[in-house]
């Protein structure tokens, strides 16, 4: 009765956290991304779904994400209450991954509800309905979280980190990452490797007012607006140093570097 | 060299960091001179072509980020500029090779038709250097090597360095780590007044008088300042500790010669002397470099914690729990056939964050002198106050820079270094790098200066000033003990007006009881190093935002 499946989606892999991610799964552990903005922790949580033909469901992690988001709350119809599961008791009982990104950003009181979750009692103790679910054999647990600076503001819980298997990402190699873009945009393979590098420079940057270094995921873009007929320059200007910073010193040195990794030669 | 061209080869800088791996800044040397570093900046020649420019930066940032520029190789290129010609023709395509991945399709040609570098350390560049062969002369782009300039400035590094990472024989006050939790609030506090805001007197007046701070739900911020004083007010009692009455000109009265006016407290007649300083903002300097950036971010854990509590909000359109009152309501009026309210949910929301912070960040003379670890009083303060700032400005609090120092009376200069309205960026780092200690520091002036920005363009109910200095307060008619008083008497002044205050002392050594006398029962605390900042920032912030909540409660 399950749905067709898709095609896979493309991730390649960078070492052994295939194997590491689908042998946690058969365990029943849960699983815990660890890697900065943009490098593929979501693309590689989609691909693992995909393999072990499980559903996927994804929680974006907020501030005021509250148990009661997660678990599920009584709404009122008409004169009666009538309780709505969330995402994650609908996990539960149908045996889902759940995935919730970037959890560090959701508050403390809102992680422990994973504790017993997470580890070997697999079980979710709704408390406004007073009941425990057992987890369906197929659900899995997985978080992601990014050490950069969200972390220093709230980091997760000892407790909570002790109770998942982690997997480091970080980004790949040029000559992987070159294939992704390539890939993933449609541009040839020059062009796709002039991104790249630009993509390594930029990384090695360790400057105030650059938060976040250029991802894997802001090279796919541009190379998504080279594919549309812009130039590379315009491409990178738009895609990589603008959504890097607003402080106009940087984004002036930005501009700079992308002049000097990218030729615009056909125009 | 017009300015164009020089701020053309600034952009560069930010490329030539990427390629090095640490931070770099480029600048012009001089016509005609082959390009050379020393270590923190790459000089090109500025009339080159552009491409010769980024060549010669490629290939000196490369050396540095190859290590061929490390002490050991250098110090034997001193005084020797042949053989530092020789070993840069061999080591030069070394360093270009190692930094392959990284170069700009214009830098790649140096290594095409290049065979593969015949060396593979900078040890044995410099042995192929000290070697008999001949050798050919390094391409021009190559630039050159300064083996004396380089030893000089890395010779400033470290002794920078070592200064920093100094460790003091004594651990750092237990306590102050622990009060960094959660907690804090009921844990034992060190630093204010045993009757002011949170000190134990101050926390049991609290309870018995029920203080509960409680923002409103909506409105616009500053909603729930107060705006009169509420004279038969049963909680007065909590102001008894000022006992002079405050000036009402204390916001400052703008002069003709643009500079504002403020009063100045005399202690010798116990009184005020009206409009006795003259406050003056200068612009500040613009300097060529920002301050060695010290990270901030270990400060932004006990910062982030500041004023964001949760609190239960009833009545909201969605929420965890469903709240009987409004629902029974709602079913009532339903019934009644009258239009519902349909916010019947409770939510657990948090408070938006509503604190400003002004720094005073003083810049006399005397934090020119040397501190307790080697490093300049003022470069300690500096790095204290651009760490702070922009930690505080991460978390998106309104913050402001301002620093100050005094040429007598009439001319208490304060030097906005970051408004609260500027933005947070190179310029405004660049402006605080500029900073030159020089000349006294009239605190009080400065301080009342301070407190009037805060009142004016802070916007928000909570408002906190906080005044990094020795503590040494002098100026001309303005001896020691005249301005401890003076200083003591602008802080209560603040504190009066809802500002919390707080005194920050780093790495000077002015004694414990001389602090005291300036800063009062306002929270203060010296630390030894900038680093040590965040130990003890959560708690002290906290304090004297307690004290200045219940000075507004009850004003």
């Amino acid at each position: 009765m399950r749905k067709m499946r898709g095609t896979r989606p493309y991730y390649v892999p960078l070492g052994d956290e295939e194997q590491v991610f689908k042998a946690a799964y058969r365990q029943g552990l849960s699983i815990m991304l660890k890697g900065p903005t943009g490098c593929g922790k979501t693309r590689f949580v989609q691909a693992m779904a995909h393999d072990l033909d499980r559903p996927l469901i994804t929680v974006a992690c907020h501030d005021d994400l509250t148990t009661a988001d997660l678990v599920g709350r009584f709404l009122l119809r008409g004169g009666d209450t009538e309780w709505v599961d969330g995402p994650l008791t609908r996990a539960v009982r149908e045996g889902a991954i759940c995935y919730l990104d970037e959890v560090v950003e959701a508050r403390q009181d809102t992680t422990v509800v994973l504790h017993p979750l997470a580890d070997h009692r697999r079980q979710l103790p709704i408390e406004r309905l007073g009941v425990t679910l057992e987890a369906h054999p197929g659900f899995c647990l997985v978080v992601s979280y990014n050490p950069g600076y969200q972390s220093i503001l709230k980091d997760l819980k000892d407790s909570t980190r002790q109770r998942m298997v982690a997997i480091e990402f970080g980004f790949p190699a040029p000559e992987v990452e070159e294939k992704i873009v390539a890939h993933e945009s449609g541009i040839d393979h020059d062009k796709a490797v002039q991104l790249v590098r630009l993509g390594h420079a930029i990384r090695r940057l360790e400057i105030a007012g650059l938060r976040e270094v250029a991802s894997t995921r802001v090279l796919v873009a541009a190379g998504q607006l080279i594919a549309e007929g812009l130039s590379p320059r315009e491409a990178a200007r738009a895609a990589v140093a603008g959504p890097l910073t607003d402080d106009s010193a940087v984004t002036s040195g930005l501009l700079e570097m992308i002049d000097v990794y990218l030729t615009d030669e056909s125009r | 060299m017009s300015t164009e061209q020089a701020e053309g080869l600034r952009r560069l800088g930010l490329l030539a960091s990427a390629l090095a791996g640490r931070t770099l800044e480029v600048a012009a040397g001089a016509p005609a001179e082959r390009a050379w570093t020393d270590g923190r900046i790459i000089f090109l020649d500025p009339d080159a072509d552009t491409d010769g420019q980024l060549q010669a930066l490629a290939v000196q940032a490369s050396l540095l980020a190859a290590g061929s520029l490390d002490l050991t190789v250098i110090r034997r290129l001193a005084r020797r500029p042949a053989l530092a010609s020789r070993y840069l023709a061999v080591e030069g395509f070394r360093a270009l090779a190692a930094n392959e991945n990284l170069l700009p399709p214009v830098v790649r040609v140096l290594l095409d038709g290049e065979v593969a570098p015949r060396t593979d350390s900078a040890a044995a560049s410099l042995a192929v250097a000290l070697s008999r062969e001949a050798l050919a002369e390094p391409p021009a782009v190559f630039g050159a090597i300064r083996a004396r300039k380089l030893l000089a400035s890395k010779d400033r590094d470290r002794k920078s360095r070592s200064a920093s990472e100094h460790v003091a024989r004594r651990q750092p006050d237990r306590g102050l780590a622990e009060l960094d939790d959660d907690n804090a609030v009921d844990g034992a506090d060190v630093w204010s007044s045993p009757v002011g805001g949170r000190g134990g007197l101050g926390r049991l007046l609290q309870q018995m008088l029920g203080v509960v701070r409680r923002l409103g739900e909506s409105g616009p911020p500053g909603a729930d300042a107060p705006t009169h004083l509420r004279r038969f007010s049963p909680r007065h009692g909590g102001s008894a500790v000022v006992s002079k009455p405050m000036v009402a000109a204390s916001g400052g009265i703008v002069g003709e010669a643009g500079g504002t006016t403020y009063p100045e407290w005399d202690v010798y007649r116990r009184g005020y002397r009206p409009n006795w300083c003259t406050v003056h903002e200068v612009s500040p300097p613009t300097g060529d470099v920002s301050p060695a950036l010290w990270s901030s971010r270990n400060l932004l854990r006990p910062l982030a914690r500041l004023g964001l509590g949760l609190d239960r909000y009833r009545r909201q359109a969605q929420g965890d729990d469903i709240d009987i009152d409004a629902a029974v309501e709602e079913r009532v009026e339903l019934l009644a056939r009258s239009a519902p309210d349909e916010a019947v949910y409770l939510d657990n929301l948090r408070r938006r964050r509503d604190v400003a912070v002004l720094l005073l960040l003083d810049v006399s003379g005397s934090a020119a002198e040397p501190g307790a670890s080697g490093q300049t009083v003022h470069a300690q303060q500096r790095a204290a106050a651009a760490a702070l700032t922009s930690a505080l400005h991460d978390l998106g609090d309104r913050v402001a820079l301002y620093a100050f120092h005094s040429q007598g009376r009439a001319a208490v200069h304060l030097i906005p270094v970051k408004r609260f309205d500027d933005d947070l960026d190179a310029a405004a780092m660049r402006r605080l790098g500029g900073l030159v200690p020089g000349a006294y520091s009239r605190l009080g002036a400065a301080i009342r200066h301070g407190a009037a920005v805060l009142e004016n363009r802070a916007g928000t109910p909570r408002r906190l000033l906080v005044v990094i200095s020795d503590g040494l307060a002098y100026d001309h008619g303005y001896e020691r003990s005249y301005g401890a008083a003076d200083a003591r008497r602008a802080l209560a002044e603040a504190r009066y007006r809802g500002i919390g205050c707080l005194c920050l002392t780093v790495g000077a050594g002015t004694n414990v009881d001389d602090l005291r006398r300036v800063f009062g029962s306002a929270a203060h605390a010296t630390i030894p190093r900038p680093e040590q900042l965040s130990r003890v920032i959560g708690p002290l912030l906290r304090s004297a935002l307690g004290s200045a909540e219940l000075r507004r409660r009850v004003a």
